[in-house]
């Protein structure tokens, strides 16, 4: 069945589903951004280097362990230096300035975003890094008489996972509830005798370890190189905008949408394609100024 | 004690006349501006590495006319408004004779400007705007790589000879991008004028992920595509072509394809059989020159020279030769050398047009094949384009400034 010239529906599915694997990279990294917005209450500008960091850490794990393997054991290792670096900063430096002005924390996630980025060119240098998926994944598979990557239907399983944990540590676990409790009233979890310096020193490694884990996956299908984390925090800034400030399934909403009208966009004006997630933005602030859904701000 | 006052006077007349002697040698500094930091240095270090090992080698022989050269360096950040200061910096407070630079097409052309009111010789060495040498060319301005212009015209002349009638083009939404494949498809269609257009994409610079890009030109189902993107994307591009079998599907053509730049860094899992333009291999030409030029850099640097070498290189030899020539690196006398020009580089003979100011390279169109003696992929097929083929004539150029 034909929609337009070119235009089919497999076309159209297949291009939705390309959306929506590049949706899981997004939900990911801003649902981690959105974590520490809603009850650190940061605006983390430096999440993207975060993001950038977890991409060179798994193509070093990568490169060190080789092989297909040396991916898996990236994907698992990576992140989680990622969480355990974020640790460092928050425990020597950000729990020091949490009752200082959002002003102050701005600047001090403006500086850190610049040191990191220093830190990577001083470590890695200025040239391309780029790491092979692992052989089960590399090529593609047929949808309909097109191609489809592996990597991406690969993608897509993760996605829903990454949501199902998120879910699970928030809304199931105790450490979840008490960061669920302390974005709202901070003094009163306090009172109750929990040591909420250290529940916001979980949530902000928690919120890491996804940048880590969003760079860990795009690893292998883009340049690791610097400048990847600023493209990445501008749109996972927008995203968690539109889907409510600090709210994390207003991420997912943000992340479909942005991921969705970018992909379709693609093939229904390939010309023009650049601006449609920037006019979904636009409009949605336009009809909901505070985002999809309720802001914790 | 009459012996000591004479060997003490003659110890002082032999050190006031090397004195004097080392007063009389000047030192000629040129001034580098680029982008050494992020992506873009991956191709300009090439560049200033191979314009410091010529000169080096110069200054070791004594210099030219007893005068030695000194390179000095500034980081542009790939910013038009830094990369102009750094310029303005080179000129008026180090006295620089030549400015050399910049990938930066909007730098270039701004560093053009200033060269023209300093009379400043200025060789952009990366910048592939045609408006450089062209439109907006002048006296005090040089192009040495291969422009806009010149990649289409050489494109058209290898995708004509393929049998492809419907294309799509795809590329990098600013003016490099659309300069490509303007120019490749404006020649094209002059050399085959039954060619039709299916559509066209447009991306972002440092776009992350191309695949919803490749999946919905392979759902118009073109005869050949072509890319027009450079710089950091041809590497996450190549990758998703590899992924999604874009190259098994449908032929494309993508100007930086074969580019060790480019290759190197995706290693063997580059996608194979994607057509590519470059006016350098280091193991093509296949000649003594080009293989003692690759040896001489990789052992002064300990890797292999990828096109930004041969750019360097060659500039380093034109201005040591202008100043040769004219004895002087100051206005007219030294443009007046420099113009036509020809130097022995490793891809044999180059000119500096003396009309336009641009180096007339050759230009070697391949495909993509993986290599058994290199952990990437290699230029396999090289066709050879010569200048004539490739560069615009005189009087395109005569044209585009309005003469």
């Amino acid at each position: 069945m034909e929609i337009a010239s070119h235009i089919t529906l497999a076309a159209l599915g297949q291009q939705v589903l390309v959306g929506l694997s590049r949706t899981t990279i997004l939900f990911i990294v801003s649902s981690g951004l959105s974590l520490i917005l809603g009850v650190l209450r940061i605006p983390n500008i430096s999440h993207g280097s975060l993001y950038m960091i977890g991409a060179f850490f798994t193509y070093s794990v990568a490169s060190f362990v080789g092989g297909s393997a040396g991916f898996w054991v990236a994907l698992v290792l990576a992140p989680i230096a990622v969480g355990l670096l974020s640790l460092l900063v928050e425990r020597g430096i950000f729990c020091h300035l949490y009752e200082r002005e959002h002003l102050m924390l701005l600047l001090f996630t403006f500086s850190l975003m610049l040191v990191l980025g220093d830190l990577v060119k001083l470590t890695y240098g200025s040239d391309y890094r780029s790491l092979a998926a692992p052989v089960m994944l590399q090529g593609s598979f047929s949808l309909g008489n097109l191609p489809f990557p592996r990597y991406n239907a690969f993608l897509l399983l993760v996605g829903p996972l990454v949501a199902f944990g998120l879910w699970f540590l928030t809304n199931k676990t105790k450490i979840g509830k008490i960061a669920r409790a302390a974005a709202v009233d901070r003094e009163m979890v306090a009172a109750m005798g929990i040591n909420v310096s250290w529940v916001f020193a979980f949530v902000f490694c928690i919120g890491c370890l996804l940048a880590g884990l969003g760079g860990a996956l795009v690893a292998p299908t883009q340049n690791i190189t610097q400048g990847m984390d600023h493209a990445i925090v501008m749109e996972c800034f927008l995203i968690v905008i539109i889907g409510g400030l600090g709210n994390m399934w207003g991420a997912l909403l943000g992340a479909l949408i942005f991921g969705l009208t970018s992909s379709i966009g693609i093939l229904v004006w390939p010309q023009f394609a650049i601006v449609f997630p920037y006019v979904a933005v636009v409009i949605v602030l336009l009809l909901r100024p505070k985002g999809l859904l309720k802001s914790t701000w | 004690m009459k012996g000591k006052l004479w060997l003490i006077l003659a110890l002082t007349a032999a050190l006031g006349l090397a004195l004097g002697g080392a007063a009389m040698a000047k030192t000629i500094k040129i001034g580098m501006v680029d982008c050494y930091s992020g992506p873009p240095s991956t191709y300009t270090n090439d560049v200033r590495d191979a314009f410091k090992l010529y000169i080096k080698k110069v200054n070791a022989k004594g210099g030219v006319w007893g005068n030695k050269f000194e390179v000095l360096t500034r980081d542009s950040k790939f910013k038009v408004d830094l990369g102009l200061a750094a310029a303005k910096e080179l000129i008026m407070r180090e006295g620089v004779s030549a400015l050399v630079g910049t990938i930066n097409s909007g730098l270039a052309l701004a560093i053009s400007d200033l060269a023209q009111r300093e009379n400043i010789p200025f060789f952009a060495t990366f910048s592939k705007s045609a408006k450089i040498s062209g439109a907006k060319g002048h006296r005090y301005v040089f192009q040495i790589t291969e422009n806009t212009a010149m990649i289409g015209k050489a494109a058209a002349a290898g995708l004509a000879k393929k049998p492809y009638i419907k294309y799509w083009i795809a590329g990098d939404d600013y003016e490099y991008g659309h300069a490509v494949a303007d120019g490749v498809w404006q020649n094209l269609k002059k050399l085959k004028p039954e060619v039709k257009l299916l559509g066209q994409s447009w991306w972002k610079v440092g776009e992350p992920d191309f695949t919803p890009y490749i999946t919905a030109i392979l759902a118009a189902k073109p005869d050949a595509v072509i890319v027009a993107t450079g710089g950091r994307d041809c590497v996450p591009f190549l990758k998703a072509a590899q992924a999604t079998g874009f190259n098994k599907k449908v032929p494309f053509y993508m100007h930086t394809a074969t580019e060790l730049a480019t290759l190197r860094p995706v290693g063997k899992g580059a996608p194979e059989g994607v057509m590519g333009t470059s006016n350098y291999h280091f193991y093509y030409p296949d000649s003594a020159a080009n293989k003692a030029f690759a040896k001489e850099f990789q052992d002064a640097y300990g890797r292999i020279p990828t096109v930004g070498a041969l750019y360097g290189y060659i500039t380093a030899q034109l201005i040591t030769g202008a100043y040769q020539k004219a004895k002087t690196m100051k206005g007219d006398k030294f443009v007046d050398a420099v113009e036509g020009m020809k130097v022995n580089t490793p891809v044999g003979t180059v000119e500096l047009r003396a009309y336009d100011h641009q180096a007339l390279l050759p230009m070697y169109l391949g495909t993509t094949k993986k290599s058994d003696k290199y952990d990437f992929l290699v230029a396999d097929g090289i066709i050879d384009i010569t200048p004539a083929e490739a560069a615009p004539d005189v009087n395109e150029i005569k044209k585009a400034r309005g003469k």
